[in-house]
């Protein structure tokens, strides 16, 4: 028990103490997740919002696979975007391996079909009637489109929300594209995986904690949402 | 005079197998039509397809003016369901929807939502929160946005069922009103009284087809029977 309260205290001081090395795994988690649910917004709620609103043929289809997308274990993304990614593979001339853009591509690989799912959840449980008012004014589809958002902002807020909670947790991407560079691409979640291997629990903690901190935020932000 | 709206052959089939089949239909400038008929007969149907909402699988829905695109047509024609949907936001920006979409400068924006409400005995509504209103009032700010950019077919789906008796008188004397300026408008409704109060011409539908046509070619027989059937 002493241990735990010591190993407490300590990353507690860590944090108040903006220690260093805390500061870069928190900037740079908070980046590339930033990043990456930025671009999985800007591919997940126009695609979420065709879905919900295009009737075509294969559509239940798209949706189950996006489903399946939504399950993805994070190892298996980092695993095939490191073949890609890897010298010999396709992108190999790039050199994006073991940088943050590696990072940000897989992790917007993991938030973008959550996005999409929930702006589709959201488009099917608006007021069918958004469209239709849309469009006898005058509205082209695209602009009877964006009304639809527009009406239906606090469910997409929550979609993002939700990606952005799935990206800034996963460690599998970030460990296995990342590569955990440390001022580069180490992020809390792999600093977290190695300083506890090293034996330095409290350090593990003091980024535990921030990122509880993080998650508990963006919980209430989402129920704060959901709520309005 | 010049047919506002022109339907030819026109046929819609739903998935439930109903079936609606309207041949030949011109409604003329400034007239004002009462579309009647039995619940389930096809009214909001035939408003939806005359609002270029619902498209026929076969047929024609053409504008006076030519060939124009969807969109354009569209703009021309506005339809006011029996439950109208308003805009988060406040009744202010529910009218300017319209006219931002058609390019209306802001003074004049301000200038026709200012008359339009005081139209609908609304005044002072601007800054209302639309969520905020009662049944009748979102009734009301539908038809002042409806008609807030000068459509030349105005389609109403029940306008009366939710409005009160001095609402009622209100509406009718509008309704009476717009034709003058050439808006025509086509209302749906099961109440008979309330056409011949408006001089409205009759269009009855029955199981998907239109038993009289309001120029002339009306088959008397099949009208009577149904007016005798509905009180």
């Amino acid at each position: 028990m002493g241990y735990l309260s010591d190993s407490f205290i300590t990353a507690v001081g860590m944090i108040f103490s903006f220690d260093r090395e805390v500061q870069l795994a928190v900037w740079t988690s908070l980046y590339t997740s930033s990043c990456s649910i930025v671009i999985a917004a800007l591919i997940g709620i126009p695609a979420g919002l065709w879905l919900g609103i295009k009737p075509f043929c294969g559509r239940r289809l798209m949706i189950t696979l996006l489903n399946t997308l939504m399950a993805l274990p994070t190892v298996v993304v980092g695993l095939v975007l490191f073949g890609i990614f890897s010298r010999q593979g396709p992108l190999g001339s790039l050199g994006l391996l073991f940088t943050p853009w590696a990072m940000i591509a897989g992790q917007t690989v993991l938030a973008a079909p959550i996005v999409a799912n929930y702006v589709l959840a959201t488009v099917n449980g608006a007021d069918q009637r958004i469209m239709d008012t849309a469009l006898t004014l005058g509205a082209t589809p695209f602009q009877a489109g964006v009304q639809l958002l527009k009406e239906i902002r606090f469910g997409v807020m929550a979609a993002v929300i939700a990606g952005f909670g799935r990206v800034i947790a996963e460690v599998g991407v970030a460990m296995m594209l990342g590569g955990n560079i440390r001022g580069t691409t180490r992020t809390m979640t792999t600093a977290i995986a190695l300083e506890t291997s090293k034996g330095e629990f409290a350090f593990g903690l003091s980024l535990g904690i921030v990122l509880l901190c993080v998650a508990l935020f963006v919980n209430l932000f989402l129920n704060f949402l959901q709520q309005r | 005079m010049q047919p506002v709206i022109s339907i030819r052959d026109v046929l819609l089939c739903h998935d439930k197998g109903f079936r609606l089949s309207i041949d030949n239909l011109d409604l003329l400038q400034g007239q004002i039509y009462a579309l009647t008929g039995p619940n389930g007969s096809g009214k909001s149907t035939l408003l939806r397809i005359m609002a270029l909402l619902s498209l026929p699988q076969k047929g024609k829905v053409t504008f006076a003016g030519g060939i124009m695109d969807l969109t354009e047509q569209r703009k021309r024609v506005t339809l006011v369901e029996q439950s109208p949907y308003l805009f988060q936001g406040t009744v202010s920006e529910n009218l300017q929807y319209g006219l931002k979409l058609r390019g209306v400068e802001k003074e004049e924006q301000s200038r026709r939502i200012k008359l339009m409400l005081s139209i609908v005995g609304l005044e002072g509504f601007e800054r209302r929160m639309a969520k905020e209103l009662s049944g009748g009032e979102i009734q009301r700010v539908a038809l002042a946005r409806a008609l807030v950019f000068k459509p030349d077919l105005l389609l109403l789906d029940e306008p009366t069922a939710n409005i009160d008796s001095n609402s009622l008188q209100a509406f009718e004397a509008l309704l009476s009103k717009l034709t003058r300026y050439g808006v025509t408008v086509v209302f749906s409704t099961h109440d008979l009284s309330q056409s011949d109060r408006l001089g409205a011409e009759l269009l009855q539908i029955e199981n998907g087809h239109l038993i009289n046509r309001p120029n002339g070619a009306q088959d008397d027989n099949d009208a009577n029977k149904w007016r005798n059937s509905h009180g």
